[in-house]
């Protein structure tokens, strides 16, 4: 073989085992995702969907330019690491290219250095381009990111993160062999260029360096051993990877696709779910919004922690329940993995026991009353913040409104609850149960002030000719419409964003401007899609009280900063949540709506 | 000679907690200690969602688990619809609705 040396060897077999692997891994879990799966990524593969996922893992997989919105060092850190070792690839293969080896073996290409020297091809620049030094450069910006790597490791703080992420073994071998590559490369580099008197900015004159320290015969015996050294921890690396969090670098590829493809997951676990967990680089950037790390000192179950576990079939219902499934993470997860829905789906692998007698008892019941096109479900927690209910009446009866009330006097719950508990099966009666009421009843219109409900009517409820609306969104119709009117008053309002209303259901203006109309907003400063959750959501399973009410008083903290006379907020559990730690007062919506209503409304008669 | 007088004495309802094996009672409260906490006030029975609509009571299962009478119990616990209302009710801010998890998970394996 006229291109091989022996120290290629372990690079050659550890770059084989990746390469097996990863495909080996990627092909199960393609074989296994479901067909209507399988049918999107034949109907999206030439439409221009491909096009614009390619653009997206260069962005992303490359350039890490979501990192860079969150954090910029920690940006440039991973995108040294990956672009730089890419365009080192890139670049060493049109280097050798440049000699005419396009199609040599994988080592030439990539051990360039050294091949060129020992077999006299390095002796001017090819091209008009100056190999020695692009490499050089290119080698000096990944060395800057595994500087950084260190940094990151010895003070986190440095990086502008509070916390880092634990390892599991697999990842310590993965990534001390990670450090050692690049400095390794940059010793055997320098020594090749020192005895064959070439080499870039770097190794050249690094190499003049160990040259006079060494001596001509070491540096000569010293060669060999530094190529092997490079090769070796290249193959711990390359057989680590697929088993660490290093596999989220061949990972985020499929997963970015099949994103774009139209696949995502769901309440139940599936195949696709492998491409997100090992898509997860670990980057911990998931850590430091999680207010149960902040507040409550709950720091082993953050999504990072979740992922690792589920990955490794070490998920236990103490990780899986102990989340606010707040979005917080969610919403700065560089990678976008959907991590709602993973800790979803783990439950109901978790929890999940159909039993069709279960809910047998809710059969025939039906509490509500009244008449009227539009049907207004309070939901559980409502029924536990009267005053509520109660401005809600007199706000329907200044409008107008005919109101089918489903369940003021107590009803079946919407069963999201149940659903986030991991007890699907259990929850879909439920769903069933209200459902057929409110065909029954033939509402057109169906109004909530509870974002939970909200959001499993218009997710997991199939409601067709129903429009489903938070209470929100229809005062401000009211107020649009002129159906009711309300005074301008002197007082200032601080807005709390319920979780599940906006992150999680994207309505963010609605309650803002039925605010403004009453009196005047103050935005906090974590806000919209970064408010801070209340610590109370019937997500997270496994909080205690106590807890629970720190959160709420750093919440309740935060909100006060603003000055405001009073906070507002538009879902009910957020409402006792926060008035836990609160010393101003706390309203609901629709509280400050009807407590502002025009004695002469221009609706006339209100509804007996 | 058995005389049939149209009535019987009851069975004295007392729970005998000599008798009662409370091995799986004692797993519950290792897991939640706070349930020690438990006055049995009943605010969570006269809130909750599924004792409004059926005779689901709450407190009268979580009472009696406690004392390590569990039969029947797994089932009641089934008519919960989780809703959460009980736990915002509770004086003693015990996790009321990790306590039914709680509960079911350590009854269903009995
Ligand atoms: S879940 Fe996202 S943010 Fe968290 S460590 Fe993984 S990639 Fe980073
Ligand atoms: S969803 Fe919220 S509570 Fe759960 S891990 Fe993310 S930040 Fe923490
Ligand atoms: S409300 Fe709390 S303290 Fe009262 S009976 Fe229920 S669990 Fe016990
Ligand atoms: S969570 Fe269960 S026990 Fe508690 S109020 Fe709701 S239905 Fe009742």
């Amino acid at each position: 073989m006229r291109y091989f040396d022996s120290f290629v060897v372990p690079f050659a077999v550890g770059a084989l085992i990746l390469f097996a692997v990863v495909l080996w891994k990627y092909a199960n879990w393609f074989i296994a995702m479901p067909r209507a799966d399988k049918k999107r990524v034949a109907r999206g593969i030439f439409s221009r969907r491909t096009a614009e996922a390619v653009g997206e893992v260069i962005s992303e997989s490359l350039l890490h330019r979501r990192i860079f919105r969150v954090n910029p060092l920690l940006g440039y850190m991973h995108a040294s690491l990956a672009f730089g070792w890419f365009l080192l690839i890139a670049v060493g293969w049109i280097e050798a290219a440049a000699y005419g080896l396009t199609f040599s073996p994988l080592w030439v290409h990539v051990f360039f250095r050294w091949f060129g020297a020992h077999y006299g091809l390095e002796h001017a620049a090819v091209w008009g381009i100056d190999f020695a030094f692009v490499m050089d450069l290119l080698l000096l910006f990944v060395l800057s990111g595994v500087a950084l790597a260190w940094a990151k490791r010895m003070r986190s703080k440095m990086m502008g993160m509070r916390k880092t992420t634990r390892h599991t073994p697999g990842d310590r071998i993965a990534l001390s062999a990670l450090w050692f590559i690049f400095p390794a490369r940059l010793v055997a580099e320098s020594l090749t260029a020192a005895i064959y008197d070439n080499g870039g900015f770097l190794t050249g004159s690094l190499g003049n360096g160990l040259l006079r320290l060494l001596g001509p015969e070491v540096t000569v015996s010293a060669e060999p051993v530094a190529w092997w050294l490079y090769s070796s921890v290249l193959c711990i690396f390359f057989v680590a990877m697929p088993f660490s969090r290093y596999m989220h670098i061949f990972t985020e590829i499929p997963l970015i696709f099949l994103r774009r493809y139209g696949i995502t997951s769901s309440e139940k676990e599936s195949s696709f779910d492998h491409f997100q967990v090992e898509a997860c680089s670990r980057c911990g950037i998931c850590i430091d919004p999680c207010q149960l790390q902040s507040q409550a000192g709950y720091d082993r179950v953050q999504s990072v922690y979740f992922l690792r576990d589920r990955r490794y079939g070490m998920l236990t219902e103490s990780v899986a329940e102990n989340c606010l499934m707040c979005g917080r993470c969610q919403n700065l997860c560089p990678v976008g993995i959907d991590l709602n829905t993973l800790r979803l789906n783990s439950r109901d692998t978790l929890r999940n026991t159909p039993n069709e007698r279960r809910y047998e008892y809710l059969r025939g019941i039906d509490p509500s009353h009244g008449a009227g096109k539009v049907g207004y479900f309070a939901g559980c927690m409502t029924l536990l913040t009267p005053r509520t209910l109660q401005a809600m009446e007199r706000i329907f009866s200044a409008a107008g409104e005919a109101v089918w009330w489903a369940d003021r006097e107590g009803g079946v719950c919407c069963g999201r609850p149940l659903k986030l508990a991991g007890e699907t099966d259990s929850a879909r009666r439920m769903m069933e149960h209200n459902t057929a009421l409110f065909r029954k009843h033939g509402i057109t219109t169906l109004v909530t002030s509870c974002p939970i409900c909200l959001k499993v009517f218009k997710e997991d409820y199939d409601l067709p000719g129903i429009e489903i609306l938070h209470h929100s969104e229809y005062l401000r119709r009211l107020l649009d419409e002129g159906r009711i009117g309300v005074e301008h008053g002197a007082e200032s309002f601080t807005y709390h964003d319920p979780c599940e209303l906006g992150r999680k259901g994207g309505i963010y203006e609605p309650p803002r401007e039925v605010i403004r109309s009453v009196g005047e907003l103050v935005e906090p400063a974590q806000t919209r899609e970064n408010a801070l959750c209340c610590g109370s959501s019937v997500a997270n399973l496994a909080i205690d009280d106590r807890n629970q009410e720190k959160i709420a008083v750093a919440v309740a903290g935060h909100l006060e900063a603003t000055g405001a006379d009073a906070i507002v907020t538009a879902c009910p559990l957020c409402k006792k949540a926060v008035s836990r730690g609160s010393t101003r007062p706390v309203y609901d919506l629709s509280e400050i709506v009807a407590g502002h209503l025009k004695e002469s409304a221009p609706a006339d008669t209100p509804q007996a | 000679m058995a005389i049939n007088w149209g009535f019987n004495i009851a069975r004295p309802r007392a729970v005998d907690m000599d008798a009662n094996d409370l091995s799986i009672t004692r797993r519950i409260m290792a897991q939640m200690p706070e349930f020690q906490a438990c006055i049995a006030c009943g605010s969570c029975t006269a809130t909750c969602t599924a004792g409004n609509l059926t005779s689901f009571n709450f407190r009268r299962v979580h009472t009696l688990v406690r004392r390590g009478e569990y039969e029947g119990a797994y089932e009641e616990m089934g008519k919960c619809m989780l809703c959460g209302k009980c736990r915002l009710s509770c004086p003693r801010g015990i996790n009321t609705r990790g306590l039914v998890m709680l509960i079911k998970r350590e009854l269903e394996d009995k």
